[in-house]
């Protein structure tokens, strides 16, 4: 297990359907896979009281964020035998119905790509150093809250 | 002992700054109370701190240069 290395997983502004599209084509030459599972993160138009949301600017802990996301990465690889497991989380700006994470696994069989994909996206959620600044339409900005 | 400090998220705009060096500090809990006096709006906000990227919960002496940021609660996802 100590041989994988820590990845970034930052990408600068919204992450793009063709990106997600040339990560899913890079894996037919792993035949050994039968499940993919995909969570895609989009950026919601939440209307609250003080406005409506127009866009999501991300910031992180970068360093300790990437530190954080290899132990979890770690975590889930010996947990469930899943083949690959990729995340990648937007910095910056990212506009209402954008895309601002993508978590991808992959397993020989559904359930384990099911499972591992979900548990990444809970834990991430809580555990990294990352934080959204909500920009609502008159420009004012208000502090995400994650439920 | 001198403290390089990074606020993040809602810290960042109680005190207006990003990152900020704080001389003659001997531990974590006069680095509160220095920070509570100069901004008394960041007592109200919960936040975690965290030493050179690990997250420390007890009085922690400082020794050397340190980088200390201050987390509050996550959103990202």
């Amino acid at each position: 297990m100590s041989e994988r290395k820590p990845k970034n997983i930052f990408h600068q502004g919204p992450i793009p359907a063709t990106f997600i599209a040339e990560s899913i084509q890079k894996h037919s030459t792993q035949i050994g896979i039968g499940g993919h599972s995909i969570f895609l993160g989009q950026v919601r138009a939440d209307v609250g009281e003080n406005g409506k949301v127009k866009a999501i600017d991300f910031t992180a802990f970068e360093e300790m964020a990437i530190e954080k996301m290899h132990s979890i990465r770690e975590d889930i690889f010996s947990k469930y035998p899943i083949t690959c497991m990729h995340v990648h989380h937007s910095l910056g700006e990212v506009l209402a119905g954008e895309i601002c994470l993508f978590v991808f696994s992959s397993s020989a069989h559904r359930k384990e790509a099911m499972e591992a994909c979900n548990e990444i996206v809970e834990r991430l959620k809580a555990e990294l150093p990352i934080w959204g600044r909500e920009i609502l339409e008159d420009d004012s900005h208000q502090w995400k809250v994650n439920k | 002992m001198r403290v390089h400090l990074t606020l993040f998220g809602q810290l960042s705009d109680i005190t207006g700054k990003r990152e900020m060096i704080l001389d003659d500090i001997p531990d974590t809990a006069t680095l509160l109370e220095t920070l509570n006096t100069m901004y008394p709006q960041m007592a109200n906000t919960k936040f975690a701190m965290a030493l050179n990227t690990k997250v420390i919960k007890e009085n922690t002496i400082l020794h050397g240069d340190n980088n200390i940021a201050l987390l509050p609660p996550f959103s990202g996802g």
